[in-house]
């Protein structure tokens, strides 16, 4: 079994006074999309941080596959764990094909060439994230979301039983959001691995994630199917925001309503009545 | 299918920019006042000194200078590609982390204190000169370390203020410099490549060579590490200790090309753009193309420093400086379009 995260009475802050994370504990299966979820400044960057050995817990225990996240040396930990995080434009100009095979790294020799198997690795991961049409385009010249679908692919060609993302779909607009969680799903069910994403999108995450861990602001944590950990009545306790509430076939979905929103009124008196029908 | 760099294709191109090193370091060997014929040169030594002349200029000065050229260039823009990696930087150059006046200023309290003393049968200029290039990088390795959370801006920081600091120093020293002992001083602040001891070429071509291929052994290391140290970490790289080794190698060859021939500047900057525009930003061909290509710009700019207002020379950094600004432009305008920080 791999693609493990066993996470128990983990500790964080970044100075001695401060605590983010406190007496956390979850375990995320093999083979499981998990979003974290929660308002800024709960710590889910943070954790993500954690989950890949980039920051170190003061008090409590990671384990990725049963063994301790410190056990790992940085090159084992990048053959078990990928990560995305925000899409970014690197100061020099590689193009898409140089960026996605820099995930073979962990697994060359010193004076380090891509052998034939690392290259079908790679040429693999262009295709099933459809970025092998612009392999030799500079990264910069790309859109924000065909980007990120580099990063991605990156990640998939580390070969990782476990991918961590963080907010992979911040600055995208509609159809690339819904692309890049269907893109995440097909990872999942077709390579068996282990998602875990940070997100702001309660909505997609309750449709494609199978758990949510929702931090809240004062280091309280909820850890569950979506369906339950993101009722109405935690989002406006979680997030402080009130909406509409609501069940289209078998999705479930929130719309936040700001006190400007013409049908604010509504929803101040009765949150829980629509999630009822 | 994807475009990778295989250790084929590397092979290749570098095999082709050897061969463009030799034929410079050949033609440009031959190029001086003194016409030199081939035939004599062939005929070999002479029984007594003064006997063949031109295969004794050949030999025993043009081409211990054409190889000392290329080994100063290939070290300059070795460290000019490896400074820009780790600095994430591409306006760093290999003097930006203090070594040119930590340099600076060893030359100068050597020529001041009036030494005496010979080292391998030469001034001492060039000891102060390593030294001093060494104990500085050091010390700006050390603030930069000891402010905080970004490693690669304090070290750039400390390196600013520790060269403005020198810098004055230097500046001090001068004005209370006698005259005969500013001229050597200035050269020296220009670069300047001069006939050096066999043993002494020979010590620093082994030096130079090692630390380029170790800095090669590192190279696709040097890709990642160009997208942050959080990037780094997760693709695996020890980051801490890459950046060290890749510091300190750099620090290394750049100090001794600076104790060999003084602060030639440009080299360092430019041909690590240069090669980067025509050829692409992956290290692992960046830094050997880089330091052929460097050495071979180096040796043709030291033979126009030569010839130019022969009998008399030109420090060689006066004529990296005006020929390398405007190459460099011509390089920008034709290859911009494929550049994204240029946009």
């Amino acid at each position: 079994m791999s693609g493990i995260i066993e996470v128990k009475d983990l500790n964080f802050g970044y100075t001695p006074q401060s605590t983010i994370l406190k007496a956390l504990s979850f375990e995320v299966i093999q083979g499981r999309f998990v979003g974290i979820a929660g308002p800024n400044g709960a710590g889910k960057t943070t954790l993500l941080n954690l989950l890949c050995g980039l920051l170190r817990s003061k008090a409590g225990s990671i384990k990725i596959d049963s063994v301790p996240i410190e056990s790992y040396s940085a090159r084992k930990l990048a053959k078990k764990v990928a990560v995305v995080r925000q899409e970014f434009v690197p100061v020099f100009d590689f193009c898409v094909a140089e960026v996605v095979s820099m995930a073979r790294t962990p697994y060359l020799s010193t004076f380090g060439f891509e052998s034939d198997t690392d290259k079908k690795i790679i040429d693999e991961a262009l295709e099933m994230t459809d970025t092998a049409r612009f392999a030799s385009r500079p990264l910069a010249n790309l859109s924000g979301g065909e980007r990120q679908r580099v990063f991605i692919a990156r990640a998939l060609a580390q070969n990782t039983d476990i991918l961590l993302l963080d907010e992979p779909t911040t600055f995208l607009d509609l159809k690339h959001q819904v692309g890049i969680y269907d893109l995440l799903k097909r990872m999942q069910l077709e390579k068996g691995k282990t998602i875990v994403v940070v997100t702001h999108d309660i909505n997609l995450s309750t449709q494609y994630c199978d758990e949510i861990l929702l931090l809240g602001a004062d280091s309280s944590y909820q850890y569950g199917s979506a369906k339950d950990v993101f009722s109405p009545h935690k989002i406006e306790k979680v997030f402080g925001v009130r909406g509409f509430a609501g069940k289209i076939g078998t999705e479930k979905f929130f719309l936040p309503l700001g006190k400007f929103a013409k049908d604010a009124h509504i929803i101040t008196t009765n949150i829980n009545s629509t999630t009822k029908k | 299918m994807a475009e990778i760099l295989t250790a084929k294709k590397l092979a290749i191109k570098v095999s082709i920019c050897l061969a463009v090193l030799v034929a410079v370091m050949a033609l440009c060997a031959m190029v001086g006042t003194q016409k030199i014929s081939l035939k004599k040169v062939f005929a070999g030594p002479g029984q007594e000194p003064g006997q063949n002349i031109d295969y004794e200029i050949l030999v025993g000065v043009r081409l211990p200078r054409v190889i000392l050229a290329a080994l100063v260039g290939a070290a300059l823009a070795c460290s000019g590609v490896v400074l820009q990696a780790i600095l994430r930087n591409p306006l760093a150059d290999p003097y930006i982390l203090g070594i040119s006046s930590g340099a600076g200023l060893g030359v100068i309290t050597a020529v001041i204190s009036g030494i005496t003393w010979k080292f391998w049968g030469g001034s001492p200029i060039a000891v102060f000169a390593f030294v001093g290039a060494l104990a500085t990088v050091w010390l700006v390795w050390c603030i930069g370390h000891l402010t905080g959370k970004s490693q690669v801006t304090s070290l750039l920081l400390a390196g600013v203020v520790i060269n403005a600091f020198f810098s004055a120093v230097i500046m001090f020293l001068i004005s209370i410099a006698k005259s005969e002992q500013l001229r050597s001083t200035v050269l020296w602040l220009m670069g300047n490549i001069i006939e050096k001891d066999p043993a002494v070429l020979g010590v620093s071509t082994v030096c130079i060579l090692a630390g380029i291929i170790a800095l090669f052994s590192i190279s696709h290391r040097l890709n990642i590490l160009t997208f942050g140290q959080e990037e780094a970490k997760g693709l695996g790289v020890d980051t801490a200790k890459t950046t060290a080794i890749a510091f300190g190698l750099a620090a290394f060859t750049t100090a001794i090309a600076v104790s060999l021939s003084g602060l030639i500047g440009f080299v360092g900057l430019i041909v690590p753009h240069g090669v980067r525009l025509v050829f692409g930003p992956d290290h692992r061909q960046l830094l050997p193309v880089s330091a052929i290509i460097g050495g071979a710009f180096l040796v043709v700019a030291d033979t126009l420093a030569r010839i130019i207002v022969a009998p008399a020379q030109l420090p060689v950094g006066v004529i990296t400086a005006i020929a390398g600004g405007p190459f460099f432009l011509v390089l920008l305008a034709k290859y911009s379009r494929k550049v994204s920080w240029l946009k």
